[in-house]
């Protein structure tokens, strides 16, 4: 455990960051969803208003059509948002880092700006039907002809948003699987090439976020690989590694305002709630208050010069804790969600029972932490 | 302090606290505590929190409580160095005759409305205790003799029921906020190297240990619980460590917020931690001479020190009070300061 003094504090300019945004906020108040727009298109059309705006890819080099500040940058956009019960910014971080870690400068300048400003929506091909935690399993394989070319062949699952998405960061195998961390490459896959057929799956929350991608001869050239052949499983990790950080993903004030709306609720019914449901709502405000605390260690780290490694599977076990615990209370706080038709919370609430399975399962998270962390020994080697 | 100086002071704590850890309970004694309580007192740690402004900030001394946490240690850092200093410079006396710790509720909370027994705790060197009533009105007190804690390190000496004690001061609205959030935080900081310290232990241990022919911490279901416990040890320390420095930068009513949160936090995950280490440890952890119940009697002690868990959970559910605008940092804003409650 690191023993340092840190500066829980924020940089003075992301004061001045969030007077901006919030001053843009007031002029540009959130669109109203159209009655037959779907989700997704509605959140496009918010993420090109907050592009026009300058609060994408804050933290993306000025060159590749962001504005060269830090990653605390961005977060203080998402967390504004988020504060406002307004969608936080499109969730393309995580894809804007691969493509800057191991794209080519070619690719970086290609593919970003149109990211951005949202002139190509992507999505992400990691997962399979039989490779979801064990990533490093799949079989989607990608193979060079003599011309050079790759032919795909192979099944993806929890596309997210895949049917209204135009590019995908796809992982497919390129060597034998027997070096199953060797031998997977990362693809940018252009979802109207011939043989690509995308099929939404609906949720248990009743959503059809999720996709399931077949791939018969899909054909990519060399230009569509990222980085070099064989270094997909090492830009995997760093992907998910920043699917796994509350502040990150935004989520942070997400929870902050249900767990006020949990103290307002208790306070008003006061006398009438159940034998300890008020304890509950005080683990909530505490497991929340805990995730503010960690997070921001997390920054303070991260700014004092640490990167980010396994301690981020601390985070993600954290956060599911959070979201976990928050959901199970909120529904015995509003019973009426789970008497009834079913609200919002009860839908977010069935979201966050996927919490421990999404970006590697809590299990493998434990996993993580005990071989990389504890430095306990490796199974079988007694 | 400068960082150099910090870590020199931190240093010098930590080759006393390896020199002066007691390695079993028959360790005992009354000459062993002598001699840490003269080893500690040459440290001149007392000096940190007596001027004003303070030599050592919250979050340095925090992490100084860490320290002292993380061996088991008889010496009474919290109440004679940290604690009762803070109290007196809070009160504005600058060099106090006496070398006091904090008095508290027969039950370790802190003193509540009703007249209750008191007692001095961590009261090894010290000659006199302060009491702070709910009210904010500040009263040395005499010590009487020892009274029994399941923490076997914690010195504990009841208070004599005739004579309130002389009154030295009164805190205000404010300062009594800051009072209990820096109470708590320095307690829970203590119990945070505790935890740490002996979840460390146990997964060496788990590194060493073979049984079945392996080394039992290659089997996943150890692994799990391992894993799952320093998950618990970085929560309380993320949460301490950010209740110290909002101490040092933030309103008191934040403070005081963000200081509660640590605190509930690790009375529930110092003690499940401390419990998985025992679990890891096996039969080993059950005896006398081994230091687990140690470790173990000074988290569940701990739990109920100052504030329990049903005080902190039932105040912390209450909705927040408006709050200010964000403040720049450093510049407290009394105004945005949360409205006194007890507990």
């Amino acid at each position: 455990m690191t023993d340092l003094l840190l500066d829980f504090g924020d940089p003075a300019d992301l004061e001045r960051l969030r007077d901006d945004f919030r001053a843009w906020l007031a002029d540009h108040p959130l669109p109203a969803r159209g009655a037959d727009e779907p989700v997704p298109v509605f959140l496009h059309r918010w993420h090109r208003m907050l592009h026009a705006g300058g609060w994408v890819g804050l933290d993306v080099p000025r060159e590749y059509g962001g504005r060269g500040l830090t990653p605390l940058h961005q977060v203080a956009v998402s967390d504004e948002l988020g504060a406002r019960g307004a969608p936080g910014v499109p969730r393309i971080g995580y894809l804007a880092h691969a493509l800057l870690e191991f794209g080519s400068e070619e690719q970086r300048r290609r593919l970003l700006p149109r990211m951005l400003a949202g002139d190509d929506v992507w999505c992400q091909g990691f997962s399979e039907p039989g490779a979801g935690s064990d990533l490093a399993s799949m079989s989607t394989r990608a193979d060079r002809g003599a011309d050079g070319h790759y032919t795909v062949n192979g099944q993806k699952l929890w596309t997210s948003y895949a049917q209204y998405s135009g590019l995908c960061l796809l992982l497919a195998r390129t060597g034998p699987s027997a070096s199953a961390h060797t031998s997977l490459s990362a693809f940018v896959l252009p979802l109207d090439r011939p043989g690509v057929t995308v099929r939404p799956l609906r949720a248990a929350n009743g959503d059809d976020e999720f996709c399931e991608l077949f791939l018969d001869d899909v054909r990519l050239t060399e230009a569509d690989l990222i980085g070099a052949e064989g270094a997909g499983w090492k830009l995997a990790m760093t992907t998910v590694s920043y699917e796994r950080n509350a502040l990150d993903t935004g989520h942070l004030s997400t929870y902050g305002l249900l767990v006020e709306r949990l103290r307002r609720r208790a306070h008003e019914r006061r006398g009438s709630l159940p034998d300890g449901l008020l304890s509950d709502i005080g683990r909530c405000v505490v497991d929340y208050g805990v995730l503010v605390a960690h997070s921001r260690r997390r920054t303070a780290e991260r700014l004092a010069g640490r990167s980010a490694g396994p301690e981020s599977s601390v985070d993600k076990l954290l956060m599911t804790r959070t979201e976990q615990r928050l959901y199970e209370t909120a529904l015995k706080v509003f019973p009426e969600e789970l008497h009834g038709a079913g609200g919002e919370i009860f839908g977010d609430y069935l979201y966050s029972r996927a919490a421990s399975v999404y970006g590697g399962t809590s299990q493998i998270q434990r996993n993580i932490i005990a071989k990389r962390l504890l430095r306990l020994p490796a199974d079988g080697r007694g | 302090m400068q960082t150099e100086e910090f870590t020199l002071v931190r240093d010098m704590l930590r080759s006393f606290a390896t020199r002066h850890r007691v390695g079993s309970a028959d360790e005992l004694t009354p000459r062993t505590r002598a001699a840490a309580r003269q080893a500690l007192d040459e440290l001149g740690l007392a000096g940190l929190r007596r001027s004003t402004p303070p030599a050592a900030t919250v979050q340095e001394c925090a992490l100084l409580a860490e320290e002292h946490g993380r061996q088991p240690l008889t010496t009474s850092l919290l109440g004679t160095a940290l604690l009762a200093p803070e109290l007196s410079r809070l009160l504005g006396i600058t060099a106090p005759a006496s070398l006091p710790t904090i008095a508290l509720a027969r039950d370790l909370r802190f003193p509540g409305q009703h007249p209750s027994p008191l007692v001095a705790w961590d009261c090894d060197a010290a000659d006199s205790a302060l009491h702070v009533a709910p009210d904010g009105t500040v009263r040395q007190v005499a010590l009487g003799p020892p009274t029994r804690t399941a923490d076997l390190l914690r010195s504990v000496r009841a208070v004599p029921h005739d004579g309130e004690g002389e009154i030295v001061g009164r805190l205000g609205a404010e300062a009594g906020q800051r009072w209990q959030s820096y109470a708590l935080v320095v307690v829970t900081a203590e119990l945070v190297g505790a935890v740490d310290a002996f979840v460390e232990l146990s997964t060496d241990y788990a590194r060493d240990r073979r049984q079945y022919g392996k080394r039992i911490g290659s089997f996943q279901a150890v692994q799990h619980l391992l894993a799952d416990a320093r998950v618990l040890v970085e929560a309380c320390a993320s949460a301490t460590r950010y209740a110290a420095w909002c101490l040092d930068h933030e309103p008191a009513g934040r403070a005081l917020a963000a200081a509660r949160v640590a605190k509930a936090e690790v009375n529930a995950s110092a003690v499940e931690a401390v419990y998985t280490g025992m679990q890891v440890f096996g039969g080993i952890a059950q005896t006398w001479e081994h230091v687990a119940h140690l470790y173990l009697r000074r988290v569940l002690v701990g739990a109920d020190l100052l504030a329990t868990t049903a005080d902190l959970l039932t105040t912390l559910a209450e909705p927040a009070p408006a709050e200010s605008p964000p403040a720049d940092t450093g510049a407290p804003t009394p105004t945005a300061d949360e409205p006194e409650t007890t507990r």
